[in-house]
């Protein structure tokens, strides 16, 4: 069991000395004319990491991969692989490959052809390519469709033969650009799961590009948040989901309530603040940040960390405006007296009564539940 | 899709009628003609004879004519083989370097054909014969004293050829290339391909479309060429071309023409064959 990590424990920026870097972003910068579309990036991926760029569509993510897998030079930074440099490195002599979103298999050659590719070129001995070839055929699911073409297969088989030709090559580090993003929801779980597997069994750091918050939640190690071009935050997904660093990230994870107000009170790590709903607020405040008394700050709490009662540090009285039922839990739409909203999940357990549409209800959550937003 | 695949059939036919008629008269009817004046006899001052007579194709044995047949073949081979060498690089700088240029630079590729071959063949005589352009300026620069014998060369001829008929090679090229997806060369490149092996590896065979639809545009005209060899070649290399166009002008043998025309239209068919099933069909399937 992972212990849930708390504000006073943060587990990001936890150094970890153990473990070797594989790769390294150092201020990181690449312009396209004049726009930056990756800005002074700084990055520490570690061996053997199941590691997520995460961000909305046009926040350079592509970009990012493709300055490590050698198709773009960064304009500024330094990039290093395996501890040594790269810069000026061609993409065929990086100990990196790719999984393209496109998947890119060529489309005249066969399965087998396709996933001997790399160790063609690598000038490896016959029968170790025919072995291999089998190995990685078998590792993703793939044995007996050697001989078909490309056009010949489905999407997540193109995905399969994807994977297979990259990590036959035994990289030190696997890109993958949103590999599952052409799939349909079932197949994109399953493989989820299957290329955390996998990656686990063969022990190759991944850096993994997605869009979707909940893909990078499931997958990752440690994820690094980003937005037009600049990372927001890096840290595993729990931290990410708990304790996230602002505004940016809170939202883009996960949903979440957000207050804004003035700080009256400032004890250590927690704090009070007045919100503009008229209500008092107890917060948690991250651990480093400083803020003083008088400053306007944001308030952050999880939906499903609000409940019915009275049993929590804050207490407010909501009116329930929409009911809408998930399955698995219940979603309440309630407003304050003045009308900004808060949302509420409570699990559908066998004997739970909620209240009613209309109804005027208490509802109250913990102040290790609530955290103060950085800027 | 049965049902469906009728209907559409029915609507096809409709349409295929006139393309049908048109093919039929101009060009099965004279091919019907040429095949059945092939086994004729010619009278002394021309007209023809109809009948069974294997004699015409005989001929075509004789050595004399046998070596212009090969000659034929051997320069349309290295016709093809330049054009491509020539071509292949123009294309593939059009295609992955021409940006936004790219429409008006293959435009301009077929800038030639905006004039008659015929006028394009008669100023190669002007720039190649003995006190021609090219002459005066190799004097000139002081290669040479004499007049060089540029002119009526088998040189000459494939000079003129491979002029020609670039542009059909270089337009399949540039269309099959188009079609190529960049990304591919990232893939390749990516799992250790060089810039030479992503070529040769990836680039190409993907281009081989291309390649085979240009090699047989440029081969089958060339085979067939009769302007360029008579206005470049001279009497000293004389082309199957040539030699068929003597015996339906000149010479008043049509049926000794027709057989040649026969002879070379089969010859052709076996070699274009040949070299779609060695080079092509494997390449073709994979598209
Ligand atoms: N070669 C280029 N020239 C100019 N602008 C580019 C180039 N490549 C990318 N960009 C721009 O850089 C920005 C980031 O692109 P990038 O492909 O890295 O985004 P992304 O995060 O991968 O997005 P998505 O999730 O949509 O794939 C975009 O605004 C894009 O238009
Ligand atoms: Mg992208």
């Amino acid at each position: 069991m992972k212990e849930r990590p708390t504000a006073q424990k943060p587990r990001e920026g936890d150094q970890d000395s153990r473990r070797e870097v594989a790769v390294a972003l150092t201020g990181i910068t690449k312009r396209f004319g004049e726009f930056a579309v990756v800005d002074d990036l700084n990055l520490e991926i570690w061996e053997g990491e199941f590691f997520s760029l995460l961000g909305p569509s046009g926040c350079g993510k592509t970009t990012t991969l493709r300055m490590i897998a050698g198709f773009e030079n960064p304009t500024e930074g330094v990039i290093s692989v395996a501890g040594e440099p790269v810069r000026g490195v061609p993409p065929y002599r990086r100990p990196v490959n790719t999984v393209f979103q496109s998947y890119a298999i060529f489309p005249h050659l066969n399965v087998f052809d396709n996933v001997a590719f790399g160790l063609r070129r690598a000038r490896v001995p016959k029968d170790e390519i025919q072995r291999r070839v089998v190995e990685a055929c078998e590792m993703v699911q793939l044995t007996g469709f050697e001989k078909r073409r490309s056009a010949q297969l489905s999407g997540g088989q193109q995905q399969r033969v994807a994977l297979a030709r990259a990590l036959i090559n035994r990289p030190k580090v696997l890109l993958l650009d949103e590999p599952l993003g052409a799939l349909d929801l079932k197949l994109r779980k399953e493989l989820q799961l299957e290329l955390r597997n996998l990656q686990h069994e063969v022990g190759i750091t991944f850096v993994y590009v997605t869009h979707d918050q909940e893909e990078a939640l499931t997958m990752s190690d440690r994820i690094a948040v980003m937005n037009e071009g600049k990372v927001q935050q890096i840290a595993d997904p729990s931290t990410l989901y708990e304790l996230p660093k602002n505004h940016f990230v809170a939202n883009f994870i996960g949903q979440i309530n957000l207050f804004s107000g003035e700080l009256e009170s400032v004890d250590g790590g927690r704090v009070t603040l007045r919100s503009g709903e008229g209500i008092k607020i107890e917060a948690l405040v991250r651990n480093g940040d400083t803020p003083e008394i008088g400053e306007q700050v944001q308030a952050a709490v999880r939906p499903e960390k609000i409940r019915f009662g009275e049993t929590g540090e804050n207490v407010c009285s909501v009116g329930v405006r929409q009911i809408v039922y998930l399955g698995v839990s219940t979603q309440y739409i309630t407003e304050f007296a003045d009308g900004t909203r808060l949302v509420l999940y409570q699990q559908n357990a066998h004997d739970s009564v909620g209240p009613e549409v209309g109804e005027q209800v208490n509802v109250s959550w913990d102040a290790n539940h609530c955290l103060i937003l950085g800027g | 899709m049965g049902e469906k695949g009728r209907g559409w059939n029915l609507g096809l036919a409709g349409l295929l009628t006139p393309v049908t008629i048109w093919l039929g008269l101009f060009f099965l009817i004279p091919l019907l003609l040429i095949l059945a004046y092939s086994f004729g006899t010619s009278g002394v001052y021309g007209g023809i004879t109809l009948g069974f007579n294997p004699g015409n194709y005989l001929k075509v044995f004789d050595p004399l004519y046998l070596q212009i047949i090969g000659r034929t073949f051997f320069i349309a081979a290295l016709t093809t083989l330049l054009c491509l060498a020539l071509g292949y690089p123009l294309a593939y700088f059009i295609v992955f370097k021409g940006y936004r240029r790219r429409n008006l630079l293959i435009l301009l590729v077929m800038v030639p054909f905006w004039t008659s071959l015929l006028i394009r063949a008669y100023s190669w005589v002007v720039i190649l014969s003995g006190n021609g352009i090219a002459n005066k300026f190799l004097q000139f620069i002081g290669v040479t004293d004499e007049p060089l014998t540029l002119i009526f060369t088998p040189e000459a001829v494939l000079m003129g050829m491979v002029y020609s008929y670039l542009p059909f090679m270089i337009l399949p090229l540039y269309a099959s290339l188009e079609k190529f997806d960049t990304r591919l060369k990232e893939a390749a490149k990516d799992l250790g391909a060089s810039r030479w092996q992503t070529f040769w590896r990836v680039t190409f065979p993907l281009s081989m479309p291309g390649v085979i639809a240009g090699s047989i545009l440029v081969f089958i005209p060339s085979a067939g060429e009769f302007v360029i060899p008579q206005l470049l070649g001279g009497s000293r290399t004389v082309m199957t071309g040539t030699l068929i166009q003597t015996q339906f002008g000149a010479a008043r043998d049509w049926a000794f023409g027709s057989a040649l025309s026969v002879m070379l239209a089969v010859l052709l068919l076996a070699a274009i064959l040949f070299y779609v099933r060695r080079v092509g069909t494997d390449k073709l399937e994979g598209m």
